[in-house]
């Protein structure tokens, strides 16, 4: 059984359709990202699944429970980070997990020893009686998601784990995540993210999402290779580009041809395949000088615009 | 227990994460209060500004409301001009002058001309004027009193000390039979009168603080979605607020009530009537956290909160008596009094600690209590949104 199964999951607020008719599941000890720009229901979605939205209509399973007749047993299979800070900056580290915990039933001995394991685990057992509010914002973010780990959930939700940290902390915070799915293997995570990046590191799978749609889902670099336009390259010569040395480099698999300038291209080529690299071999080999080269490798964003036309950032 | 079922499902690899089996029903939904009540409490002393407000602001009010109304009126300026010049004039002369060094009631001065002394009233130099006019006499002509009627308590106080004056001068009151007067309990202040009030004012605020405002800091930073994500039934998180906050506000109306206790000895102190003291703020904090919990089952932001604020704060607190006798309202307040918790709360406390009464006289005002914050907490949790 996997741990996720949407089906055909809608959510309407009025007239817009956050979420349309969007099936997909996750399997266990999958990390499972949802890519999509602010406003493309990411959020929605997780949100019908965690029980705090109903869907529209269609339906979905969580650890095997319908997230509609069996909400006590959905929440007591996951563990949620939300993009809000559910954590009281007034408590100190433990007391917030001792809270948390109780919610979840545990108490006294086990509590305890649960949390110094978690606590132990993000990193944070030194801090453990520092009130919530002086820690950093990675550190903040890391206690959250000992939070949501506390009580060893079958799955774990992550609204876009890593917004508003500096790259730094942003780094340790997915480190942290890889070593929670390193000693805990059948832990399943579904994430939310913009953050092409962070999609690309932390997921087995991304769902690319736009407009409350699944565009796509499969590997990160899956996706990334299916693309026939995926790395860009921009390079300038010292004198102008002649046809048949533009041939030479079409026929190595270049498309969208452009010259900015008489001395200058910029054109795309499918990923991982070198095409870069080899266009400025040839084009070195026949007596131009190189004076500027640029060779961007493919992105998920690309992906993104691949599919829509539009740029991820855009949206924000 | 029931919900580890689907665990066996997922395969799991490391038998040290293995699922701690969440636990479902009563001792739950008991954990789940607790940990709601836990959070209330450490948080309030980690707020220390939280603290002053619920539990000093309403000692402060009372020392100076109770300090401003109460005061037995003092040196009020009077200026008795003496046309007459005889004996009478003069026994009414050293009457003014005993008031003035014994109680302190007044501030005499005499001076000659009437017309300066009423130029002076005007102007605000006097409360009074007293004219003993020539010819005075115990069958007529008699004194004239002018008063500064925009400070009526003056007025009434110089009248009646002045007509006192005048009676006993006269012989006129010698005639008249007294009237018998019993106080029927010790002596009572102002200050004391209202010490009930002033204890139902500190968990008025206290809830506000703990039961109205918290919540809604907590749905606005979303620290309550960390309570709806989790198994604890939507029942058991509106008990949970309720009692955490009414603790709070308990906490914040015991220090006051021994508070008081210490600064104006209540007159029936007896550790009975401090047993049932508690007991009765208990239960109006209840009472009055389940309405502010009510109020704001679904507000989203503390303005909705300030706006209200002002509102309820003359809806609960102004009818409750806590400041005057609910006898002499009109009907249409005495409506709103007769379903304002505070008013059955401060009744009780009245009855305690005031009258000495036992703690059985109260049970009528406790029953409604209950019902108060069980109809409350019912409609919150009909109205009270799992979703986010």
């Amino acid at each position: 059984m996997n741990p996720i199964e949407a089906e055909k999951l809608t959510r309407r607020f009025g007239d817009t359709i956050a979420d349309d008719a969007i099936s997909f599941s996750v399997r266990p000890g999958e990390t499972y990202g949802l890519l999509g720009p602010n406003g493309a229901g990411k959020t929605t979605l997780v949100r019908m699944l965690t029980t705090l939205l109903a869907p529209t209509s269609g339906t979905a399973r969580v650890a095997g429970h319908d997230v509609v007749s069996e909400k006590g047993k959905v929440r007591a299979s996951i563990g949620t980070v939300s993009q809000a800070e559910t954590t009281d900056e007034n408590l100190t580290v433990r007391e917030n997990l001792s809270i948390h915990g109780k919610m979840y039933g545990l108490w006294g001995r086990r509590l305890s020893e649960v949390i110094e394991r978690r606590l132990r685990q993000v990193g944070l057992w030194e801090k453990r009686d520092q009130i919530t509010r002086t820690l950093s914002g990675g550190m903040r973010r890391r206690l959250e998601i000992a939070r949501g780990v506390l009580h060893s959930p079958h799955i774990l939700f992550l609204d876009e784990p890593t917004t508003g940290l500096d790259p730094q902390s942003r780094r340790g915070a997915w480190e942290m995540l890889g070593e929670l799915k390193e000693r805990d293997g059948s832990l399943a995570i579904v994430l939310t993210t913009h953050a092409m990046d962070e999609a690309n590191f932390l997921c087995d799978r991304v769902a690319i999402m736009d407009r409350g749609h699944i565009l796509c889902e499969d590997a990160p670099e899956a996706l990334k290779r299916s693309l026939a336009t995926g790395e860009h390259v921009l390079f300038e010569t010292d004198r102008a580009i002649e046809p048949r040395d533009r041939d030479a480099i079409l026929a190595l698999g270049a498309v969208n041809w452009r010259t900015p300038a008489p001395t200058s291209a910029e054109f795309e080529a499918r990923p991982g395949e070198g095409v870069g690299r080899l266009a400025a071999q040839l084009v070195e080999e026949r007596g131009y000088e190189i004076l500027h080269l640029t060779i961007s490798p493919v992105t998920l964003e690309d992906v993104f615009f691949a599919y829509t036309g539009r740029a991820l950032r855009e949206e924000r | 227990m029931g919900a580890t079922s689907p665990s066996a499902a997922l395969p799991r690899k490391a038998a040290s994460e293995k699922s701690l089996g969440v636990s479902r029903g009563p001792r739950l939904a008991f954990l789940g209060i607790l940990a709601i009540c836990q959070r209330a409490y450490l948080t309030l002393w980690r707020q220390p500004v939280l603290i002053i407000s619920t539990m000093l602001f309403p000692v402060i009010y009372l020392l100076v409301l109770g300090n401003a109304l109460n005061r037995q009126l003092s040196n009020i300026p009077l200026a008795v001009v003496d046309e007459a010049g005889n004996s009478l004039a003069a026994e009414c002369r050293r009457a003014v002058l005993a008031l003035e060094s014994g109680r302190g009631l007044v501030v005499a001065t005499f001076p000659a001309d009437r017309e300066e002394a009423l130029e002076d009233l005007r102007r605000g130099r006097y409360r009074g004027v007293w004219v003993l006019p020539h010819g005075m006499s115990a069958i007529g002509p008699g004194p004239a009193f002018i008063g500064d009627n925009t400070d009526r308590p003056s007025y009434d106080a110089l009248d009646s000390a002045l007509s006192e004056i005048w009676g006993d001068a006269t012989g006129v009151r010698r005639r008249a039979v007294l009237p018998a007067r019993l106080e029927a309990y010790p002596y009572l202040d102002y200050l004391t009168y209202l010490g009930p009030a002033v204890v139902c004012l500190a968990i008025f605020m206290g809830s506000m603080v703990a039961g109205g405002l918290q919540v809604i800091e907590d749905r606005m930073y979303g620290y309550h979605e960390g309570y709806l994500v989790t198994p604890v039934s939507t029942g058991a998180i509106v008990a949970g607020h309720m009692l955490a906050g009414a603790l709070v506000a308990s906490l914040a109306g015991a220090f006051v009530l021994l508070a008081i206790m210490l600064f104006t000895p209540l007159p029936m102190a007896t550790p009975e009537a401090l047993g049932g003291g508690l007991v009765t703020v208990f239960l109006t904090a209840l009472a009055i956290t389940a309405l502010w919990f009510l109020l704001f089952a679904r507000a989203r932001k503390a303005s909705v909160l300030r706006g209200m604020f002002g509102i309820i704060n003359v809806l609960v607190f102004f009818p409750s008596g806590a400041l005057y006798p609910v006898e002499s309202y009109p009907k249409w307040l005495r409506v709103v009094s007769d379903v304002d918790p505070l008013t059955y709360g401060i009744t009780a406390l009245r009855d305690l600690l005031l009258r000495g009464s036992p703690p059985s006289s109260c049970y009528s005002e406790w029953l409604f209590l209950l019902t108060f914050s069980l109809v409350c907490g019912v409609l919150t949790q009909v109205l009270f949104r799992r979703e986010v």
